[in-house]
């Protein structure tokens, strides 16, 4: 009897690929007998087709049947098997069969009767000569593994016979063996359901072979086996549907014993392999990685179905086909080929930045020697003081607890969220870790090279040339706000200054590559910690990078959640208060600031220049600082209006607006006092806006510099000189002693306290700070004293008193005058032990308020005199007794405090795993590889017929071409191009216009993929 | 087709150019309009507490008898009591007027060779469940007549303070001052006083470290501190205990006595400085007065000091008390750091109060001088600090006993006089106005109705003048705003 061949076609929505199908199937050499068409539903001309190609049945199925279902629905059609050379011939729209493909697959089968299941070497279906997929098997453990993929075919595999598995299209398979196992497992409807199969097959004591004269060319449309494309959501599914399939073989092929085993571990493993998908840069495949638990946890029937199946047509052992599966030792060659691969890309980015031979090196060791002689007299501290800087708690672990939601050790202690600006202290304390506070003084002494190599860095965005990256670093280091807010002690100012320049870095290449984008996550939620009030323009920026991104806007949209998860409890808690625009109080110790002219914010000053006071006490006249600090700052601002006028004007007005946001936030927050320390308000600073103003004009600066090509030096110079000029008072203010901040001792506390706090960590000090309106400023210290982390902008803008603090004004007010109230219990009551008046200011009813306190403080018999100290004057109350002592209250903050800090730990640990620069993973190398050949076929079919109209853009593309293909270095340039691991100045970011071309091929190609 | 690609490069370059300008239009525009535009600001007023401290027991301290040196001539330097003052004190509760007995206890003198009167010691416990302290009221008189002092000196019954101000005495030929520093409290007092005469801060070594027992009065030859200053200022800080301070001036004229007076505190160092009484008791014109070594020491005068380091330019608006005559405004230059005399002149005889206000903090105070047949005397009168609400007046015996009052503030002021015993007397003072109220000796009054008043008591009679200013409870006592963060 002759064997009967029964060919069942399926297509759904596939005209684009079926007429060479359709072509191929009937130019067999080996006519198939019957030949049955499954049409799923198409909207398109795929019925038609089928129905012209004339088949013995066309069936017109529903659209959502998976490949398995359709082809069981054209089996029932047929005629039930007589004998076992009856075959079934499966092929999907975009199988197309070279013309002696059946011919070859049913020798294979009649040669050999114990073979049920014969596949043919499935070929590209454009670059014709590669091997799309070539025999299939698993590891040991169970992954599906292609033996051969995406590789140049030269008859290197023809020897290959015996496989674990067949891919599904092309599949030539006994039909009484289909029966008997009751075909494809439809709890696989994509991935694996052939390897299931084939698996089965195997274990019913048949076998599996590939036929290497057979050859099919695959489109990877996703009727027979996944979709290949590498369009973001194609193939996020396709990583689902994989991991689903292979945990669903894993439930289905489990001893019984293990399967409870396999069964708890789905949701831990699910968590796991997030964390490497993270790393692997694939975040979109979380939800993936979960739903596929989740479906393979809770779906018993589907397993249980399988299970049944699989025992009943069993007759082998696993034993019987191990020596098919791929052993550990070629899955770990196979691994670690492609993370050699995959690594490549992030070794490539370093050429193109060129620091040392850039001249950044440079750049950074003179801002380090400008940055010595501004520092000249703190050199040698060990702490500083003065302005808005407190020492940091001592170790990490207090360090630690300021964090979060919960106990605020801050006066009398209340429970709250913490200032995010808290979590950036504990990374900064984290670099010091052995004295925390030192990290302040490390800021200090590194502010100058810092902020010189962010700018350059951020400068390599824009330009190569590196005298104009040189120039951004001068320019961005004598900002008159960073100065000031150096000379002012403001820490988070300067932090504020020091991460601009990388944010701008990170997120100009935030749409090419993950890494960048969590990296810009993680800056962003760092500058606006630091400076709350940048907030609303960074997040204009934001929207405006999310409207213009397109289809990279989830490497936009995740920007902004890090700085929302830290803040999460903070803006619970002023919501509560109903006092939302507390949000954007600075941080950290209140230092107030004056009111400043708006002109003088245009220049870029958030305080006075330094020049007025410089000439007064010099007693230089005839000469206005009002008239030439605005000359001087002239050519600045001209170069950096004229870049609207040169080439590249697009993105030059991308970085005013940039400019117009900082200053507006600059000037918003001259109008805004929200906070208050004493009877002193306390303004938000304006510098901080005023450094996303500079960072636009220096941005505009140097696109504009950049077009005027070999004239650019001169004005350049003459920019950074002038500049140079206005800034000399504040570069000098630490000599001149107009600085606030200077070495400290390390403490804020006189030594006797600070030795009693040794003993007692939670002693309790009064600290009266006499106020300029005659008022009494009253605040208890625990311990050693007040820390820049336990700073919180609840206390500081907080307009209500609380019964606790009632009762201290009241006993403040008491023991600031001659009273008749008992203050001995009151004082244990708080668990107080020291008072220290602090020394009046310059005011005359602060003095009085002073010289009252300290009469009253004197004539109190409860109280002793310890004597003056540098910190004011100390008594000692010494009634109470060790047990008196406030212990600090255990997790004050409760469910909402454990709940937030999960919150925000996972969303910045996954931000911190993604930004990772470790290169792209094991799939995306994949990917890259497969992507690489078809361009490169396509690109080949183009040279042929368009090489008039190639762009130079695509040069480059040619050049890649001209590279050996099938190797790992191809495959490399893949992968920069494709996920972005290496970088290249061009980038889709909404500013980068001469990034235009290279997006718009990269499009082009995308769809071409996806047709 | 090269010509329309150049055309089209030149109007992209027009276009460029145009939307570059259009750009930098924006720009400038936005920026000018920023400058221009008067923005809202949002500010929230720091949250603070008006804290009333509870009350606590009131303490005076009259200075005692009148002493003088050199008695017994082997002990020149130790000071010995002439006589014995009378003293009158009384106390009220602040919400009912009702009348509380004040404890009397005695101060020590432990300078004093011939102790047969020591200072007295007047204290007010709190009564039960009062929110405001009593008001607590003493003054003293002594009419002195020996061959060397003679005169009549009164001074108040005063609270202690750790920071005060005196302005008078003199340690030039013929003139003996003595300062008397009294400690109530329970606490060492370590005094130090600083003296600046008129021709600047005078380095006195002994004038630091001064220690004052608990319950024990110190008297002090100034002459000791600051010999031949004609114009000192003292200013008495103490740490530890507080200290009431007074100067005892006297003088001889020639073999006869030529006055003595008690100089209690006067008000701490401010821009705006009221001397409520000044009774001139004989006219003065514009030619008897004579600067510098000619200066006549019983012309009407006030002596200016200017604590700080900056030059004040004080203007003096001299009013009379009763009407009677026209007021003098006169504008000084005062140097820091000396001592000034400003004679008041032309002034006929009557009361006048006088107003200080200078564009520094400075302290002054007035002297006059009568001389007529029944002898020779001088009396200090001192700024005071301003009295609100209710206060005890207690009037030590004397001649004539009159109550200045100035009213600064912005409303007209009805004040009822209520003596211990006797009909209240209702006394009417315009805003802006002063007047004055004859009282009599040996009574305490209860003075209510007034919120912002200075007050002065003087003493005149043939040959006699003296006077003392009234000052509310120190600053210690009073409301504090304490902020807690």
């Amino acid at each position: 009897m002759q064997p009967r061949v029964t060919a069942i076609l399926v297509a759904r929505n596939g005209a684009k690929h079926l007429e060479r199908t359709l072509k191929a199937l009937s130019l067999q050499t080996r006519k198939p007998d019957i030949v049955i068409t499954v049409d799923c539903g198409s909207s398109d001309a795929t019925a038609a087709m089928l129905a012209a190609f004339g088949p013995t049945q066309f069936i017109a199925a529903d659209a959502d049947l998976n490949f398995g279902q359709a082809i069981a629905a054209a089996v029932r059609v047929t005629t039930p098997p007589t004998h076992d050379r009856e075959l079934l011939w499966l092929l999907a729209q975009d199988s197309a069969p070279e013309p002696n493909a059946l011919e070859a697959l049913v020798d294979a089968l009649e040669i050999a009767p114990s073979v049920a299941v014969a596949g043919p070497k499935v070929m590209e279906w454009i670059a014709g000569e590669y091997i799309h997929n070539f025999g299939e098997s698993m590891t040991p453990t169970g992954a599906t593994v292609t033996l051969v993929e995406s590789e140049l075919d030269q008859g290197q595999h023809d020897g290959l016979s015996d496989v674990l598995a067949v891919s599904a299209g092309g599949m030539l398979v006994r039909h009484t063996v289909w029966e008997q196992l009751g075909g494809f497992d439809p709890a696989l409807p994509v991935v694996d359901d052939s390897l299931d199969f084939c698996v089965r097959v195997r274990l019913a004591g048949y076998r599996v072979s590939v036929v290497p004269a057979a050859r099919v060319a695959s489109a990877g449309d996703g009727v027979a086996g996944p979709n290949q494309s590498s369009r973001g959501r194609l193939r996020r599914r396709r990583v689902r549907a994989e991991r689903s399939a292979q945990l669903h073989r894993r439930l289905v092929y489990a001893p019984a014993g293990a399967l409870i085993f396999h069964w708890l571990s789905l949701l831990p493993l699910a968590f796991v392999r997030s964390i490497g998908q993270l790393l692997r840069k694939e975040p979109g495949a979380i939800v993936g990685e979960f739903s596929a638990a989740f479906g393979a946890a809770f779906n018993g029937m589907r397993v249980g179905n399988a299970r049944r199946s699989f025992a009943k047509t069993r007759t082998l052992g696993w034993d019987a086909i191990s020596t098919l599966r791929v052993p550990s030792a070629e899955v770990r060659r196979r691994h670690s080929l492609k993370r050699e691969a995959s690594l490549f890309g992030l070794h490539g980015e370093r050429p193109e930045i060129r620091f040392f031979s850039g001249g950044g090196a440079w750049t950074m060791l003179a801002a380090a020697v400008t940055g010595i002689i501004m520092m000249v007299p703190l050199l040698g501290a060990d702490t500083l003081t003065g302005g808005g800087l407190l020492p940091l708690s001592p170790s990490l672990p207090e360090l630690w607890a300021s964090v979060g939601y919960g106990w605020r050790d801050l006066g009398l202690g209340f429970v709250g969220a913490a200032d995010p600006f808290a979590a950036v202290l504990v990374v900064l304390g984290g670099v010091a870790f052995w004295s925390p506070s030192f990290a302040l003084v490390l800021v200090y002494a590194l502010a100058f090279p810092l902020a010189a190599v962010g700018a350059w860095m951020a400068a390599t965005r824009l330009t190569d040339r590196g005298s104009l990256r040189a120039l951004a670093a001068a320019l961005w280091v004598l900002a008159p706000t960073f100065l000031i807010a150096l000379a002012d002690g403001r820490p988070a100012a300067i932090l504020v200054h020091l991460l601009l320049p990388w944010l701008f870095f990170a997120w100009f290449a935030a749409a090419r590559t993950w890494s960048a984008s969590a990296s810009a996550a993680l800056l962003f939620a760092a500058v606006v910690a630091c400076a709350p009030s940048l907030a609303p323009a960074l997040l204009v920026v934001w929207g405006l990078s999310v409207f213009v991104a397109g289809r990279r806007v989830m490497r936009f949209i995740g920007i902004p959640l890090p700085a929302l998860a830290l803040a999460l409890p903070l803006i619970a808690d002023q919501g509560l208060r109903g006092s939302w625009l507390n949000l954007v109080a600075d941080p950290g110790l209140p230092v107030p600031s004056a009111h400043a002219p708006t002109l003088q914010l245009l220049l870029g000053l958030p305080g006075t220049d330094g020049w007025a006071g410089v000439l007064d006490r010099f007693g230089v006249v005839g000469l206005d600082p009002q008239l030439f600090v605005p000359i001087l700052l002239a050519p600045l601002a001209v170069l950096a209006l004229l870049a609207l006028l040169l080439p590249g004007a697009r993105l030059a007005s991308g970085a005013w607006l940039v400019a117009l946001l900082g200053f507006g936030t600059a000037l918003a927050a001259n109008q805004l006092v929200l906070a208050a320390i004493g009877a002193e308000p306390v303004r938000v600073w304006t510098g901080s806006g005023l450094s996303l103003y500079w960072l636009g004009l220096v941005g505009a600066l140097v696109i504009g510099l950049r077009s005027l090509h070999r004239f650019a030096s001169t004005p350049g110079v003459v920019a950074a000189l002038t500049l140079a000029v206005v800034v000399l008072p504040l570069v000098a203010s630490l000599h001149l002693g107009t600085a606030a901040v200077r070495e400290g001792t390390g403490q804020t506390q006189p030594a006797f306290v600070a030795a009693e706090a040794e003993i007692d960590p939670r002693v309790g000090t009064l600290q009266l700070v006499p106020q300029a309106d005659g008022g009494l400023l009253a605040t208890v210290e625990r311990g050693v004293g007040a820390t820049l982390n336990q700073q919180s902008t609840l206390d500081s803008t907080d307009q209500t008193l609380s019964a606790r603090e009632k009762a201290l004004a009241e006993l403040a007010g008491n023991l600031a005058s001659r009273s008749g109230l008992e203050t001995s219990a009151e004082l244990a009551e708080f668990g107080i032990r020291f008072i220290v008046l602090q020394p009046a200011g310059e005011s005359v009813d602060a003095a009085e308020t002073a010289l009252r306190t300290e009469t009253a403080l004197d004539g109190n018999a409860a109280l002793a005199p310890v004597g003056d100290t540098e910190f004011g004057r100390l008594w000692q109350f010494g009634e109470t007794d060790a047990t008196a002592s406030t212990p600090l209250p255990a997790r004050a903050g409760g469910v909402f405090g454990l709940v937030t800090l999960l919150i925000a730990l996972a969303v910045v640990g996954s931000a911190v795993l993604l930004s990772l620069p470790i290169g792209a993973g094991r799939e995306a190398v994949r990917q890259a590889n497969r992507d690489a050949i078809r361009r490169a076929a396509r690109a080949d079919a183009k040279q042929k017929t368009k090489r008039a109209r190639r762009s130079k853009v695509i040069s480059d593309l040619d050049a890649d071409l001209d590279v050996p293909l099938g190797t790992d270095l191809e495959a490399d340039l893949a992968i920069d191009r494709e996920t972005g691991v290496g970088t290249g100045l061009q980038s889709d970011d909404g500013f980068a216009d001469d990034a235009a071309v290279d997006d718009a091929l990269a499009q082009a190609v995308e769809d071409d993929n996806a047709r | 087709m090269p010509d329309r690609s150049q055309l089209a490069r030149i109007g992209g370059r027009a276009g460029r150019g145009v939307l570059g300008l259009v750009g930098i239009a924006v720009v400038v525009a936005t920026l000018g309009a920023a400058t221009l535009v008067t923005l809202p600001t949002l500010e929230r007023e720091p949250q603070a507490s008006e804290i009333e401290p509870l009350p606590s027991e009131q303490q005076r301290v009259c200075p005692g008898p009148v002493l003088t040196l050199a008695e017994d001539s082997t002990q020149a330097q130790a000071a010995s009591s002439v006589g014995a003052a009378s003293a009158v004190y009384g106390a009220v509760s602040a919400s009912d007027f009702a009348q509380i007995r004040p404890q009397v206890t005695e101060i020590s003198a432990v300078d004093d060779s011939n102790s047969r009167q020591p200072p007295l010691l007047l204290t007010v416990p709190v009564q039960d469940g009062a929110a405001l302290p009593p008001l607590v009221a003493g003054s003293q008189s002594q009419v002195a007549a020996t061959d060397t002092i003679g005169g009549l000196a009164v001074a108040a019954c005063a609270e202690a303070v750790s920071d005060s101000w005196i302005v008078g005495g003199s340690t030039d030929i013929g003139r003996t001052s003595l300062l008397l520093l009294s400690n109530p409290t329970t606490v060492l007092a370590t005094v130090n006083v600083t003296v600046a005469g008129e021709s600047g801060l005078v380095d006195a070594p002994g004038a630091t470290g001064i220690l004052v027992q608990p319950g024990e009065q110190r008297v002090i030859s100034l002459a000791g501190l600051a010999p031949n200053v004609k114009s000192p200022v003292l200013h008495v800080e103490s740490r530890g205990g507080q200290v009431a301070a007074s100067l005892e001036q006297s003088s001889i004229r020639g073999i006869e006595p030529g006055g003595v007076e008690i100089i209690g505190t006067t008000a701490t160092p401010g821009t705006n400085q009221i001397i409520a009484g000044v009774r001139v008791m004989a006219a003065v014109s514009e030619e008897t007065v004579t600067t510098g070594e000619g200066f006549n020491a019983d012309t009407p005068s006030i002596r200016v000091f200017v604590p700080g380091a900056v030059a004040a330019t004080v203007q003096i608006g001299v009013t009379s008390a009763d009407g009677t005559a026209e007021g003098t405004s006169t504008q000084v230059e005062v140097e820091p750091g000396i001592a000034t005399e400003i004679p008041l002149a032309p002034l006929i005889v009557g009361s006048y109060s006088v107003q200080l206000r200078s564009d520094e903090p400075i302290v002054a105070a007035a002297r006059t001088a009568v001389d007529s047949a029944g002898g020779k005397d001088f009396a200090w009168f001192s700024a005071s600090a301003p009295l609100a609400g209710s206060f005890a007046v207690a009037v030590a015996a004397g001649p004539s006993p009159t109550l200045h009052l100035v009213n600064s503030g912005a409303a007209d002021t009805s004040l009822t006089l209520t003596p211990a015993a006797g009909t209240p007397l209702v006394v009417e003072v315009e805003a802006g106005a002063s007047a004055t109220v004859p009282l009599t000796g040996g009574t305490v009054y209860v003075v209510s109705g007034g919120s912002e008043l200075w007050a002065l008591v003087d003493y005149s009679g043939d040959g006699v003048l003296s006077s003392f200013a009234l000052n509310p409870p120190g600053p210690l006592a009073s409301a504090i705003r304490v902020y807690t963060h």
